[in-house]
């Protein structure tokens, strides 16, 4: 169906269009928005991770300079407001089925704007105060005397598991909402029985959080002669949010527009509605000003939606050359407070195998309830987690057993051959050449001079690592996506339903366009974020944009292409099947004459056409598409470790990823650049710590949060690999989520490779200055003692 | 309440403010120049860089007042007109922004970088000079690109060569 | 941020007036660890009294053997100060490594001494180097001046004006940052001097900036790296944080120690 000859924009690294007014100071964040008359809101925030509110004094906070109300959990369920309707888990044909215990449906716990009963974790707010300004709202927000009575908590993602922990929900017996398995679990029992080695690992994948550098934002207003809302507030996926916030109001979503330009990062932690966001509305119509909100960076350290936090239990067993027969995995994911969603869990449940060809394996997923921030989707959501896990035990079993750590993984890897190729847990990857990617990889990370570079390290007191990952990884999302395309006589307008937080759709989706129509990519416009202009959609995240928009892009050129052919034969007096669609031209075979585009745009509104070509040049085309693609790929970094003070430097890191069709390798490179900072980050720096004796989260702020930054990231060398996905017509994967998936495991791989003359190395990431040299302490007594034993 | 004046982009502007104004809100709220962002509360993430007196600064550290009779330069202040500035430019050129919420302030530092170097920068300086702005989405590997291109274009010797 | 008066004295003594006139008032320097204190609510001043308008409190100037800053100099200034470089490379080479280059900008000498945080670079200049602070109304020798965390021998409505540093033989500054806060989980700051040698040791002890007396008579006999080679550090007299337990700072001071002492004349950042 495509012409790949006529591609004069798709596969071009062309500069985005959005750069003019991000680089010129004249984005449109949320925080950059104002409206007469608004007005500020602040939260009053739980300082105990679990007590049940037992009265709140709002009088002190009323009577202070220009404090305009104050509202609580009572009010919320005075007015009747909904609960947000998270919808967390996830129900596309091709996502892992995910039941409570015994098969029962998931127990979701009420998420209101505002609790009434108790709060679940530190910083939750439990009432918000409207002020004239900023300052007076924080100032008031200090005066509401709220009277709690402490209960007993829980943080910890293994604790919180345990039968007699202390229960956040009247409405379950233990925190346990989620406990489903999955694969053949007599098979592979058996499998194990007579398997001669059997490698086994745990590991904590830790709590972190998206920091995106725009704090979150929020604008509501409300226009009592329309009856309508209006929301400013950064997210991703506006559709979604007006939906939500719609149900949360009690009013039909018509009544709402939610407005989302440009967003300063999401990486996940935008993808589900914040409380603030309904507060704002519902306090706009009660006081009939626009109410503001914006998040202090603690505020977004205690709130934003966090990532990641897995407890993973993983068994190996290998027969003697080396093949792996089997596998079992067990994955306990911390959901927080609250579900908001289960895409950590369920998005690593389908590829516990990894890139390994592992005839049988089971896996029991299980989440619970915890009084922390409730998790999200974060960068990769779930597959960093389950890449750590199987290629750490992979490193293990190599390391254990006496086999080359490459050696090991050639022996085992999915063959292009077998694609499709159905995983033992039912996962179909549609295409990759897996061990060609390590090749590739391998040249471009030069592991033929590692020995020499690891021993001019040694000449500099430095400990040298190599890490090493394969990974493959799946890219689902929300199944439905819809776009208008209008052409007009000064060019083409796209819109569509995806929220890009930084991702160039503008650009990308643009190049497509103009490939599909043959017109020029400058002459290509595309409208998000506006949801009176964009009426469905999907949002942004599971790395499903360009797939989703490139097919319904290609479904609609092929209706618009029909109607411009309609058009044409009407305005060049001939039969529809004359006309020729060629590289934006319409033509008439063995004639002189032609239409473009913009010339038949600009005849489109002539109300001389007969009714059937009436109505602009344009077209609705809406698009479902369950099945999900597995992008992959090898990667591998070097470090150096200063013995003496734990400190540590990447010095290389390279990267190969099959992303499918290329639309935009600037944009695609650039994508992995930032994942990879991120996966890194939290193997080195990043972790929402709290505090095991008083629950308190103990990072509030950059100063105690470790970010990758310009002097601790080194330059990357990638590689894109373009092998078509079979799935939808330009063959696109993805390529979002590809930097952060195997950062963790290879980094950590590294880690234990600088360490490994000091025996089996056992740190947690992330793996801080301290931990190194702890554990090179620990490892130096240990060879100590070995010596005098 | 003051009376706060100063140069902003060229242009004399006076505004009566809270003595407590940072520079970044007297800009983004009283004067609408909402290019200069703020993304944390601690002077960690660099989004709100700009120059004041030709130095870089951490705008949401610096009160209003304290600017009284400065000459400030932000983000919108650095195109001529249609045409960017060289750093603008190589951003644009080499990807160096996705969401562009920091990019404000890491092309304000940069140009400030480049500047006081005289264009000659090398990977290792920019790492360690520009380790004060905060970049969640690139990498930072496409703002050293950016940075090192704009450096090169800003020389001296390249401008002589020309 | 709560609300407040903003006041901008134009010499010494007037900020010595005004301060005394407003209840409640704050000096303000570079403002970069007070303003987000004050963001944060962690304090609440009533008045902020700037000093960064008083020019006399701007030089860098050198008498005899003594390197005299003013107190309201910016880092930037001192890091890039042709005096400062030819004179105390390590004291340059410090300016050059606090916060960034922005804070760098902003942040003044006699701000951080005033503050004594104890992560921070300046005072073990100060101490390491034996400096005199002087303030409006006395000279303090480093040993008096850093009485505690956050505490000096200040007395309210005190107003540091400059800092002589005697100007060493030579001198050098190596420290280890924390990979978030990019302050010193341990940096120790050595100089070989007109009164002997000295070893101040920031970022790492319970108490704040302090002299390491065992250090400072290994190196007074022997000034070179390998005479530290046999010598530790109590970890009981070390802090303990998220970023560092006491056995690692102590052994973090140590190998900063030997390496400043390998790296003469310069400042050396690890991490």
């Amino acid at each position: 169906m495509l012409n790949e000859r006529a591609f004069k924009a798709v596969g071009k690294p062309l500069p985005r269009k959005e750069d003019l007014r991000l680089v010129t100071g004249k984005g449109r964040f949320t925080d950059d928005f104002n409206m007469p008359g608004q007005v500020w809101a602040s939260m009053v925030r739980s300082p105990y991770p679990h007590a049940r509110i037992v009265a709140i004094d709002v009088a002190d906070a009323l009577g202070m300079p220009g404090v305009l109300g104050v509202y609580t959990g009572v009010d919320c369920a005075r007015d009747g407001l909904q609960p947000i309707p998270h919808n967390p888990v996830p129900s596309t044909n091709f996502d892992m089925k995910l039941t409570g215990p015994g098969g029962t449906k998931v127990f979701i716990g009420s998420h209101m704007l505002l609790p009434a009963d108790k709060a679940r974790h530190v910083g939750e707010a439990v009432a918000m105060v409207v002020a004239d300004t900023r300052d007076q709202a924080q100032a008031a927000a200090e005066a509401v005397a709220v009277e709690y009575e402490e209960l007993p908590w829980v943080a910890d993602t293994l604790a919180a598991a345990e039968p007699d922990a202390p229960r956040l929900w009247d409405e379950l017996p233990d925190n346990v909402l989620v406990d489903s398995s999955f694969g053949d679990a007599v098979a592979t029992d058996a499998a194990f029985a007579r398997a001669p080695h059997v490698v086994t690992m745990t590991a904590h994948i830790g709590r972190v959080t998206g920091a995106p550098l725009e704090p979150r934002a929020a604008l509501g207003s409300y226009d009592a002669e329309t009856g309508r809302y209006t929301l400013y507030a950064g997210s991703g996926g506006a559709v979604r949010q007006k939906r939500e916030m719609a149900e949360v109001l009690n009013e039909p979503p018509e009544n709402l527009r939610v407005i989302s330009f440009d967003v300063g990062g999401n990486f996940g932690t935008r993808n589900r509605a914040y409380v603030e966001f309904g507060l704002v509305l519902w306090a706009s119509k009660k006081l009939g000003r626009p109410v503001k909100f914006r998040a202090e960076r603690s505020e977004s350290f205690l709130t934003d939606y966090q990532g990641r936090d897995l407890v993973t239990e993983v068994s190996l067993a290998i027969d003697r050359d080396g093949k792996f027969l089997a596998m079992r995995a067990s994955n306990l994911s911390n959901v927080g407070s609250r579900c908001a969603s289960l895409s950590p869990l369920s998005k690593g449940a389908g590829l516990i195998t990894g890139s390994y060809d592992i005839p049988v394996a089971t896996l029991r997923a299980r989440a619970v309830y915890s009084c922390t921030m409730p998790t999200q989707a974060y960068r990769s959501s779930g597959r960093p987690e389950v890449t750590f896990a199987i290629e750490r035990l992979v490193d293990k079993a190599a390391r254990e057993l006496g086999f080359d750590r490459l050696e090991l993984r050639r022996r085992n890897m999915v063959r292009p051959e077998q694609m499709p190729y159905v995983n033992a847990v039912g996962s179909t990857y549609d295409s990759g050449e897996y061990e060609a990617n390590m090749d590739k990889l391998l040249a471009l990370a030069d592991w033929q001079g590692i020995e020499a570079r690891r021993a001019d390290a040694k000449a500099r007191g430095k400990l040298l690592g190599v890490g090493f990952a394969n990974y493959v990884e799946s890219s689902i999302g929300t199944p439905k996506e819809r776009a208008d395309v209008i052409v007009r006589p000064d060019g083409v307008e796209v819109v569509i339903g995806t929220q890009p937080a930084g991702q160039g759709h503008e650009t990308s989706f643009a190049q497509v366009t103009a490939d599909l129509l043959g017109v020029p990519f400058d002459n290509v416009t595309i409208t998000l974020g506006d949801t009176d202009v964009v009426s469905a959609g999907g949002g942004t995240h599971s790395g499903r944009s360009m797939r989703h928009a490139s097919t319904v892009l290609a479904l609609a050129s092929v209706e618009i292409i029909e109607k411009g052919c309609a058009l044409a034969a009407h305005c060049l007096g001939v039969e529809r099947d004359a006309i020729q669609f060629d590289e934006g031209v319409f033509r008439v075979a063995d004639r002189n004459t032609s239409l473009s585009w913009f010339d038949l745009a600009g005849r489109a509104d002539d109300k001389s056409l007969p009714e059937s070509l009436r109505g602009g040049l344009k077209v609705r085309c809406d698009s479902e598409m369950h099945t999900p693609v597995f992008p992959n790929g090898a990667c591998c970094c070097e470090i150096e470790v200063d013995p003496e003070t734990g400190g540590l430097e990447i010095t290389r890191y390279s990267t190969v990823d099959d992303v499918g069709r290329c639309i935009n390798p600037l944009i695609v490179h650039g994508q992995t650049h930032g994942g990879i900072a991120q996966g890194v980050g939290q193997a080195l720096w990043e972790q929402c710590y709290i505090d095991p004796g008083s629950g308190q989260p103990t990072n509030g702020s950059f100063m105690d949060y470790g970010m990758p930054r310009f002097d601790n990231m080194p330059s990357f060398k990638t590689q894109i690999v373009e092998v078509l996905s079979p799935t939808n017509p330009f063959g696109v994967k993805a390529g979002g989520e590809g930097g952060t998936t195997p950062a963790p495991a290879v980094i950590m791989s590294a880690m234990e490779d600088a360490l490994s003359e000091f025996g089996p190395m056992d740190i947690e990431m992330p793996a801080t200055g301290l931990k190194i040299w702890s554990a090179i302490q620990q490892g130096r007594a240990r060879l100590a003692a070995s010596k005098t034993a | 309440m003051a009376l706060v004046s100063m140069t902003v982009n060229g242009s004399a502007v006076a505004r009566e403010v809270d003595d407590n104004t940072f520079l970044a809100f007297f800009l983004r709220d009283h004067l609408g120049l909402t290019g200069t962002h703020v993304g944390c509360d601690t002077t960690q993430c660099g989004c709100c860089v700009v120059h004041v007196d030709g130095r870089s600064v951490k705008s949401c550290t610096m009160l209003a007042a304290q600017a009284q009779g400065c000459a400030v330069t932000t983000i919108e202040g650095l195109a001529t007109g249609d045409v960017l500035h060289p750093v603008q430019r190589a951003f644009h050129l080499h990807h160096g922004l996705q969401c562009g919420y920091c990019t404000p302030g890491m092309i304000m530092a940069a140009v400030n970088l480049i500047e006081t170097h005289d264009g000659a920068l090398t990977e290792e300086i920019v790492r360690e000079e520009m380790e004060g702005n905060l970049c969640r989405c690139t990498g930072y590997h496409n703002i050293v690109k950016a940075i090192l291109a704009a450096a090169d274009e800003m020389s001296p010797s390249h401008a002589a060569a020309e | 941020m709560h609300s407040l008066r903003y006041l901008r004295p134009a010499n010494v003594e007037e900020a010595v007036r005004i301060f005394n006139e407003n209840e409640d008032a704050s000096f303000l320097s570079g403002g970069h660890t007070l303003l987000p204190t004050l963001k944060l609510g962690l304090a609440r001043p009533a008045a902020l009294v700037d000093l960064t308008g008083i020019k006399s409190l701007r030089h860098i100037t050198v008498g005899g053997d003594v390197l005299s800053i003013g107190a309201a100099t910016c880092h930037a200034d001192v890091a890039s100060s042709d005096i400062v470089r030819r004179h105390i490379p390590a004291l340059a080479g410090l300016a050059g490594s606090i916060g960034d280059r922005h804070v760098r900008n902003r942040g003044t000498i006699g701000g951080s001494v005033a503050n004594n945080d104890p992560a921070a670079d300046y005072p073990a200049a100060v101490l390491g180097l034996g400096a005199t602070v002087v303030t409006d109304r006395r000279g303090l020798v480093a040993d008096d001046f850093f009485t505690g965390l956050y505490e000096t021998a200040l007395e309210s409505g005190e107003i540091v004006t400059r800092i002589d540093f005697p100007i060493p033989q030579i001198a050098s500054y190596a420290k280890f940052r924390s990979a978030a806060s990019r302050y010193s989980v341990a940096a120790v700051f050595i100089s070989h001097g007109q009164s002997g040698v000295r070893v101040a040791v920031t970022g790492a002890g319970t108490n704040g900036v302090f002299r390491a007396k065992d250090l400072e008579q290994a190196l007074s006999d022997d000034f070179r790296p390998e005479a530290l080679a046999d010598l530790h550090i109590d970890p009981a007299s070390m802090s303990s944080d998220n970023v560092g337990t006491p056995e690692y700072r102590a052994s973090l001071v140590m190998v900063m120690a030997r390496r400043a002492m390998a790296h003469p004349g310069t400042t050396q950042s690890y991490k």
